[in-house]
């Protein structure tokens, strides 16, 4: 008998929207505005519920999905962003007709996260993927009348569908190569694969399936446009949570499945993460649309999360995994942030495709005191300057670079960590130093909520960080048992 | 027993938050001001119940912050950070009055800025754990970047950037030698432990020679970049001048590149692979920059870089005293700071008054100021004359007890240091008598002399400069003792 109840969470989600589905259809658009606290109240049902369950390990639907301490542990990362994101929506689809489509898509998607974090079997993960990623290319353009929602939505959706067929033909070698999409069983018919000229095929098929949806360079095209065009509340759940799933589905699928064939793989992820975090960091400087800059830098975290996979020792993954809770509140909150912003500029009449230059954020710190404030110890956060969330989670990845010898990489790192300073430090000052062009504004409450909920997030773990350590801790030992 | 120490880091941290959340000019002052005077308080309490015979950790705290990756809460003060606290907790509350009737922007911020800063400052002196230190030395960066951003000079925003990258990159620097060593240490022990002590003292026990040393220097640039020496002070000029004042005086206690050297560097340097090119390095490095800074000083145009770039010649007394590796070249290196503090405040101080009041800060578009500041003029001159080394004044002190106790063990940069004390002598007489002196230059117009709240705060450190130059055993003394226990430590292992 399968314990249904370990899939709450997701049934949760799904009640939720397919409620939000139903009553979409007899509100107004006036009235739709309770949609988005409905969203809202279904994500933190669920993220009560995986909390609850932390630490129950369980497979089921013949071992295709399995419930343990890392898949619950990204449920938790997903279901925060969403959190976040529901909540600074409610003011964005304020009035929207689609408001109903909106919520259910952000709900769609992110269960298709949470099956990804739980899948034990590649195709159910191929599924899942495609589930949360045909839901966000909906909410990329979701705009329709906005150019840029649309050729973001466009461009992400193309890229894409590329990528999901590399994928799929990977999943297919694999397959091919064991005869088994079951993550454990490849792991067991692994010398089937090796042996087999298709070994490397498939690797390099997955890495560049996977390296789509993490944004490594070089499959990150699409990344700068669709974070840039998205609305910037959707873009919060594209770089903060559907990024997070490649990570979960690139640890369970490289480390879990085919961690025999790591030599191959490791380098690869060695060459792929100094590229993607020394890019991203240096056409991130020269930025001046702040979406645009928060996308390259979300490049260079990604660089620095896949460390991971280059170091692979439990304090590395510990590392890994703690930073993408981390870069969760951290990049969610300052898109939101950035949202709020863009919302000001864009009700003062200002051009939508212009509303996230740094000029927006002249004098902030005057106009809209509380979203200043809270970006910047985002900002703060994502250059790595303690006691946030950032810092703690690059001393424990970076540390276990030199742990493990691997100083060239950590000095590499480290130097990227602060090079990216520079342009963080910016925003910071378009703030604060510089005068306002405009009276005070009122901060719209779902915006600030949000905001104030990720500050509380990234002072957490910076300040409070043994319970999010031990709780990583539990989920790498699932990828490597031996325990740390 | 009341948690002093956390008290002292926290306070003004807290009273920094509130005054970020006050309205007026008014409320901002004095919620500043009561912040930094119950710091002041504790302070004080806490120094006059300091036992300054032994070299043990006073007042210690401890708590279990993160033990999965051994880290602990863990404070304590000695006679190496007893006296530079007490340097934070006098001169802020006397900088919040010498701002007092200055207008500012954004007052809130600014005293927010201050106290902010005050706590991270003081909370880097207090830490014995690496962790913590780590996050206070970082902390440190913040209100200082806002502070020139926000309120310094035309230059501002390169000063600022520089600054922040600058001393960023030397702090991830140290922190990877920070991480050398912990996993190190983990490594020899099997237990995570990020205790400073603990740390240093497994340092010894680590095989290769190279990685000793490689640590050894890692950290070491971290801590003189920050002081900061000759090749590595070129964000200082930038950021000392472009600051306001009260900046400018905010990086003048900023004193944790030195501690470091005190409370980490020397402990550490016995066991280094090759301790006597360590000791040339920090002897050569402190005496260049002695020499240099008093060159680039000479030639400045402008009163605030001429002072700036005379810090770095005063910094390099510190190395040069640590590389003296005497007990008392290193109490003289520790006053040295102490000392430093007081000085460069008046010295600051008085450039931020000249510039208010005629607009200018090139030295050569002053002149007879006396005649009209006369206030200023008395106060100013006591400041540079400690700052040259007259005796009487704490600037002779320290450098009296570094230079002729380095003698002992580095004499070569000793006699390179005194070059120094004649250029050191001219440019600021130089400087004295073309801004203060000879006829008064009428295009500067009407000129006031320093306000009641401004003689009050520079006068109370001009009469702690005369006070600790003519009895400087109050703090000495608890210096002396600690560095003995540090050198005494190097006596065993033959260094």
């Amino acid at each position: 008998m399968v314990d249904l109840m370990l899939l709450a969470p997701e049934i949760t989600l799904l009640v939720t929207g397919l409620t939000v589905l139903l009553l979409g259809l007899f509100l107004s658009a006036q009235s739709k505005k309770i949609l988005g606290y409905i969203a809202t109240l279904g994500c933190l049902v669920a993220f009560a519920l995986t909390l609850n369950s932390f630490g129950t390990t369980a497979v089921m639907f013949s071992n295709s999905l399995s419930i343990d301490a890392l898949s619950q542990f990204f449920k938790l990362v997903f279901l925060t962003v969403a959190t976040l994101v529901s909540i600074a929506s409610i003011k964005y689809t304020d009035g929207n007709d689609h408001a109903d489509e909106y919520y259910v898509l952000v709900l769609f998607a992110t269960i298709g996260m949470m099956m990804v974090a739980s899948a034990n079997d590649l195709m159910v993960l191929f599924v899942a993927f495609e589930l949360a990623s045909l839901a966000t290319y909906g909410l990329a353009g979701f705009e329709k009348k906005n150019p840029a929602s649309t050729e973001a939505a466009m461009k992400y959706f193309m890229i894409g569908s590329l990528s999901a067929a590399l994928l799929l033909l990977g999943i297919g070698y694999v397959y091919g190569a064991t005869g088994t999409t079951n993550i454990p069983e490849v792991a067991q018919n692994i010398g089937l694969l090796a042996s087999s000229p298709m070994g490397i095929l498939s690797l390099v098929l997955l890495i560049a399936g996977f390296g789509f949806k993490i944004a490594l360079v070089p499959f990150h095209m699409w990344a700068p446009d669709t974070y840039q065009g998205a609305p910037s509340v959707v873009s919060a759940l594209l770089a903060a949570g559907s990024k997070k799933m490649g990570f979960v589905a690139a640890f369970k699928v490289f480390i879990t499945g085919l961690i025999a064939l790591q030599a191959d793989w490791q380098m690869a992820f060695a060459i792929l993460a100094v590229i993607t975090m020394t890019y991203g960091n240096i056409v991130a400087l020269s930025q001046t649309s702040v979406k645009r800059m928060l996308a390259y830098s979300s490049l260079a975290q990604a660089g620095y999360i896949s460390i991971a996979f280059v170091v692979m020792t439990p304090m590395a993954l510990t590392g890994g995994i703690l930073y993408a809770l981390s870069h969760g509140f951290m990049k969610a909150g300052a898109f939101i942030a950035t949202a709020a912003v863009v919302y000001m500029a864009t009700s003062e009449n200002k051009d939508i495709l212009k509303a996230d230059h740094l000029d927006s954020f002249k004098g902030l710190g005057k106009r809209m005191p509380i979203t200043a404030l809270c970006l910047t110890i985002f900002v703060m956060a994502l250059a790595g300057i303690p006691p946030t969330a950032g810092f703690m989670s690059k001393f424990v990845l970076f540390s276990s670079t030199i742990e493990s010898g691997l100083v060239w990489l950590a000095v590499i790192a480290i130097l990227n960590s602060a090079l990216s300073l520079y342009y963080y430090a910016r925003v910071v000052r378009y703030m604060y130093a510089m005068p306002a062009e405009g009276e005070r504004v009122s901060e719209p409450a779902p915006y600030v909520v949000a905001l104030l909920l990720a500050v509380v997030g990234v002072l957490a773990i910076g300040f409070w960080p043994e319970p999010f350590v031990n709780m990583a801790m539990e989920a790498a030992k699932v990828l490597i048992p031996g325990g740390i | 027993m009341l948690p002093i120490l956390s008290l002292i880091v926290l306070i003004p941290i807290l009273f920094s938050a509130v005054t970020f959340l006050t309205k007026t000019k008014e409320q901002a002052r004095i919620s500043a001001l009561v912040g930094t005077l119950i710091t002041l308080v504790l302070t004080l309490y806490m120094y006059f119940s300091f036992d300054s015979t032994t070299a043990a950790m006073q007042f210690e705290e401890m708590a279990n912050w993160i033990p999965s990756l051994g880290i602990s809460y863990h404070l304590g003060v000695d006679g190496v950070s007893m006296p530079l606290i007490l340097l934070n907790a006098i001169v802020i509350p006397l900088l919040i009055v010498y701002t007092w009737d200055d207008v500012r922007s954004a007052p809130n911020r600014f005293y927010g800025l201050i106290l902010a800063m005050q706590g991270a400052v003081i909370g880097v002196f207090v830490s014995l754990d690496f962790f913590i230190f780590y996050i206070f030395w970082e902390l440190t960066l913040v209100p200082l970047f806002f502070m020139v951003n926000i309120w310094g000079g035309s230059n501002k925003k390169h000063a600022a950037i520089k600054f922040f990258i600058y001393t960023h990159v030397a702090s991830l620097v140290m922190l990877l030698g920070i991480f050398g060593l912990y996993f190190n240490a983990w490594s020899l022990t099997g237990s995570p432990n990020m205790d400073m002590a603990h740390l240093i003292s497994q340092f010894q026990f680590f095989e290769s020679g190279i990685l000793r040393d490689a640590i050894f220097l890692a950290l070491l640039f971290g801590f003189i970049v920050k002081l900061p020496v000759v090749p590595f002070h070129s964000w200082l000029p930038d950021a000392y001048s472009e600051a306001p004042t009260a900046g400018s005086v905010l990086f003048i206690l900023l004193k944790i590149g030195g501690y470091g050297l005190f409370r980490v560097m020397l402990p550490m340097l016995p066991f280094t692979a090759t301790p006597s090119l360590m000791i040339t390095i920090m002897g050569a490095l402190g005496a260049v920059s002695i020499l240099y800074g008093a060159f680039l000083a000479l030639a400045q145009k402008d009163l605030k870089r001429m002072i700036a770039y005379s810090s770095i010649s005063h910094m390099g007394y510190v190395t040069l005293g640590c590389a003296g590796l005497v007990s008392l070249s290193v109490s003289g290196a520790m006053f040295q700071q102490f000392s430093h503090g007081l000085i460069m405040s008046i010295l600051f101080m008085s450039c931020g008054v000249i510039q208010t009041s005629t607009g200018t800060r090139i030295i050569n578009d002053l002149g007879g100021l006396a005649q009209k500041m006369p206030k200023l003029t008395v106060i100013m001159v006591l400041g540079f004359m400690a700052s040259l080394g007259l005796p009487g004044l704490t600037g002779f002190i320290a450098e009296f007890l570094v230079l002729t106790f380095s003698f002992i063990n580095v004499p070569i940069y000793v006699i390179i240091a005194l070059l120094a004390i004649v250029i050191t002598a001219a440019y600021h007489l130089w400087a004295l008598q073309r801004a203060m002196f000879g006829t008064f230059n009428e295009k500067l117009g009407e000129i006031v002399d320093i306000s009641s709240y401004q003689t009050l705060s520079m006068g109370i450190i001009a009469l702690l400069v005369l006070y600790f130059g003519l009895n400087p055993s109050p703090v000495l003394d608890m210096m002396i003792t600690n560095s003995e226990k540090i050198v005494s430590l190097m006596a065993v292992m033959g260094v």
